[in-house]
């Protein structure tokens, strides 16, 4: 027992905690974590967070905020104490995200050609008709290799009895992997001591392994490809990250204002040597301001003519255009479906249980149990237009009632879950919070890279299950940890190894 | 690289060299005060007057002219765009849309300063603090150079930067010697000046940090036309006018080619060494400072043309 915090004190026993089976008994992937934190004092665990704090103003890690007229950077919301997952679960875990994406993939590429899981009649044809992001300007296309989600960030909660949900892909801009990196930098700086007695899987290969998915969507191989992040300026609030990238891969940071479609439909950067072609975008706008040409006319960030540069083959849009006709959350519901079709599998990660409001039968159960029930809008994202039904007033129910009927292809429900929770440093002392997860996939056709655990979001807030930045959600360092060596494992291998010697005699 | 990137470079170089100069005009004519004796009139406006911002000074603060005020306006006032405070946030604005081209430790440093002057700034105004909180913007702006000189690729963007900051070494050069030489010491009579003549050069040499090099380079004694000489013609002193422009001109081959600018920057050069230092002595010092200016403001004009407007 050290003179630090007291781990029975702990109160995890409501929900499903990360790190701890119960007050006192951390999970075996946690052992090392809480023995270490155990030795620190209340006062040295102060120190430590200031010490992360300021690490997080040096190193200048922000997002934006856009208030009254004036783009204010805050800092980082950071929790110093990190999330464990093992690295066998991650495995199983890795593989069901790259299932997931590769059956996405087929999915929007047979949307926008022969659309033969909807002449099979496992998708709907009136879903497509209704979905705000379905882009008819891309049908008969094929981008290269036929991969439209190159990079795709799903958001895994895991629920009361432990089992890892996939709650929704996203797969038109997809932000958070530099805080990911970002986060591990500050824990080793906070606590340096511990990463010498655990192995934690490193996660620093991300921007390495974005370059290469990024220069294999070039249309002229061979040769070495010109690739920039198209940003939509310093006010975007992922501004920060858009930077980071750019800066970690070595490739330019543009703006719409630096790009344009010349007479050959190849698209080229002003630069101070004249115009220079460009191979890929990676593109961090969303599609409609993409290009006034093709979508909003009004739009001051796109490329004028850069849709036409890419439906003929010059240049590569990651992801491409139309992709996000596939993270509509009613959409969400038929992928333990895609998987079955396109690939002939059973999804290794389950969806959370959800209810169309499309289909009667399911909207009645949805209209009848308003106050249990999560009910999203199709196509928001960021947490926004949700109705909570534990949390509701029966105004807001009314509210909702009426917004379903009058639009039932827009919304879907869903059980409220018990979200997981790990220790997390408050002005009260140590207290469970509730946290999700978004691992990052990145596809290119011959191979998938997922991220090594991902981007682990905490609702600071007690009792709050809300985990975007925007919204008072801060995050943590999130550690696979591999157990191959340790004790728990010897012991486990030392059995395995007896009984293959018993049958062997 | 990008047009628009090159010329964030290009000010940001400017920015930095800015701020720096001004903390050291500042903390000089600081030191300065010390030295002189009561009876010769001396005022803090020659420094207003140094950075070109006399008008906006005396709308803003209506005719006053105290020592706080000064400061306040000269290290702090937002509204001022050649304040120290002003040249760091324009240049951490800048750095913000262009973080990836710098190495990190820039941006983590210009942030050090930054936080320094939101924070301290107020503090430092006062004669004893000062001094110290000067030396700190003159250190963390030597130590951002020193790291851009160290850790970052001498590739196109560096020389951008180092164009920038040539130039505006090169004008703030200019702008000391022409308030310093002419106007810093107002004598009653001529006898009220001479003991004290050395001690205006010498003066101009330390804004600069040039008193030790100088003496160095020069084997005579510190007087106006040596010390002119020194810091207009002298090949080999980073802050001099002449330095500035033969390192923006060695930098040229380097950069995609451009004739106009070539034959504006020759002009510059050519204005500055054809100078006669001793015959400026007797008058017309002011004039030739806001020649060479003007020689300065068209190499701007011509670098924005050759790279930064290109189509």
């Amino acid at each position: 027992m050290g003179t630090g915090i007291d781990w029975r004190q702990y109160r995890c026993e409501k929900f499903y905690d990360e790190l701890f089976e119960a007050p006192g008994q951390p999970r075996p992937a946690a052992r090392h974590l809480a023995e270490y934190l155990d030795d620190l004092s209340e006062t040295e665990l102060g120190e430590r967070r200031l010490a992360a704090e300021l690490a997080i103003r040096v190193m200048g890690i922000t997002f934006t905020v856009y208030t009254e007229g004036k783009n204010v950077d805050r800092a980082w919301p950071f929790d110093i104490i990190p999330r464990t997952i093992p690295r066998t679960e991650w495995q199983r875990t890795e593989a069901g995200l790259k299932q997931r994406v590769q059956a996405l993939n087929h999915f929007i590429q047979d949307i926008y050609g022969s659309q033969k899981i909807v002449k099979d009649k496992i998708f709907p044809a009136n879903l497509l008709e209704e979905s705000v992001n379905f882009r008819p300007q891309c049908v008969g296309m094929r981008p290269k290799n036929g991969i439209w989600a190159h990079i795709c960030g799903s958001d895994l909660v895991r629920d009361g009895d432990g089992t890892l949900y996939v709650l929704e892909d996203n797969l038109r801009v997809p932000s958070g992997v530099s805080y990911m990196v970002e986060n591990r930098l500050v824990t080793k700086r906070v606590f340096p001591e511990i990463f010498e007695n655990m192995n934690i899987l490193p996660v620093d290969d991300y921007p390495a392994q974005l370059y290469d998915t990024l220069a294999a969507m070039s249309p002229r191989p061979g040769e070495v490809p010109n690739i920039v992040l198209l940003t939509p300026g310093i006010y975007n609030s992922a501004y920060f990250e858009h930077c980071w990238l750019a800066q970690q891969m070595g490739i330019e940071l543009v703006e719409g204002q630096d790009l344009s479609v010349g007479d050959d439909d190849c698209v080229y950067m002003r630069t101070i040597y004249g115009p220079q072609r460009v191979d890929v975008i990676y593109r961090r706008i969303d599609d409609l301001f993409l290009d006034p040409e093709a979508f909003n006319p009004d739009s001051m960030l796109g490329v004028r003519g850069v849709m036409r540069a890419w439906l003929k083959g010059k240049v590569a849009l990651v992801n491409a255009p139309g992709a996000g006709v596939a993270d509509d959350k009613v959409v969400y519901s038929f992928v333990p479906a895609m998987i079955r079709y396109y690939l002939g599998e059973d999804a290794i990660l389950p969806n959370v249980p959800s209810y169309l409001c499309m289909d009667p039968k399911q909207r009645d159960y949805v209209l009848a149990n308003l106050d249990k029930l999560v009910v999203k809008p199709a196509n928001e994202s960021g947490g926004y237009g949700m109705l909570i039904g534990p949390n509701s007033t029966k105004a807001q129910r009314e509210q909702f009632r009426d917004l379903i009927l009058a639009n039932p292809r827009n919304y879907m429900a869903q059980p409220t879950l018990s979200l997981s929770t790990a220790p997390t440093l408050t002005e009260g002392g140590i207290e469970p919070r509730h946290l999700d997860l978004r691992p990052f996939i990145l596809s290119r056709g011959d191979s998938t890279y997922v991220t090594t655990g991902g981007l682990t979001r905490v609702a600071m807030v007690k009792g709050s299950l809300v985990v975007n930045s925007s919204q008072g959600g801060g995050a943590k360092d999130t550690w696979i940890v591999d157990m191959e060596g340790t004790e728990a494992s010897q012991a486990q291998s030392q059995s395995q190894s007896q009984s293959i010697g018993a049958e062997a005699a | 690289m990008l047009s628009r990137v090159a010329d964030n470079l290009y000010w940001f170089g400017r920015y930095l060299q800015r701020a720096e100069n001004t903390a050291r005009i500042v903390n000089v004519h600081g030191h300065l005060i010390f030295d002189l004796p009561r009876q010769v009139e001396f005022g803090w406006l020659p420094l207003v007057q140094i950075l070109g911002q006399e008008e906006a000074f005396r709308e803003r603060y209506e005719g006053a002219s105290s020592e706080a005020q000064i400061m306040r306006f000269l290290l702090l006032d937002e509204q001022n765009p050649a304040s120290i405070i002003c040249s760091l946030q324009n240049a951490r604005e800048i750095l913000r849309t262009i973080r990836e081209c710098a190495p990190r430790e820039v941006w983590e440093r210009l942030n050090d300063l930054h936080y320094l002057l939101q924070e301290k700034g107020d503090k430092a105004l006062t004669r004893s603090k000062r001094q110290d909180f000067l030396q700190q913007i003159i250190d963390g702006a030597l130590l951002i150079y020193g790291m851009i000189g160290a850790n970052m690729s001498t590739d196109v963007g560096y020389h951008f930067l180092r164009i920038g900051a040539s130039i505006e070494q090169a004008d703030m050069t200019t702008r000391i010697i022409d308030v310093r030489s002419s106007s810093l010491i107002k004598p009653k009579t001529a006898e009220d000046l001479a003991p004290f003549q050395n001690i205006q050069w010498m003066g101009v040499l330390r804004s600069l940090m040039a008193y030790q090099m100088f003496r160095r380079h020069v084997r005579g004694r510190v007087n106006g036309p040596n010390v002119l000489r020194f810091l207009l013609q002298n090949r080999e002193f980073p802050r001099s006018v002449t330095y500035c422009l033969n390192s923006i001109s060695q930098t040229l081959p380097r950069l995609p080619p451009d004739r106009p600018l070539q034959r504006t920057l020759d002009r510059c050069r050519a204005l500055v060494m054809d100078a006669d230092v001793d015959r400026l002595m007797l008058g017309g010092i002011s004039e030739v400072m806001d020649e060479i200016q003007v020689g300065l403001a068209n190499v701007h004009d011509g670098v924005s043309k050759a790279w930064f407007q290109a189509a």
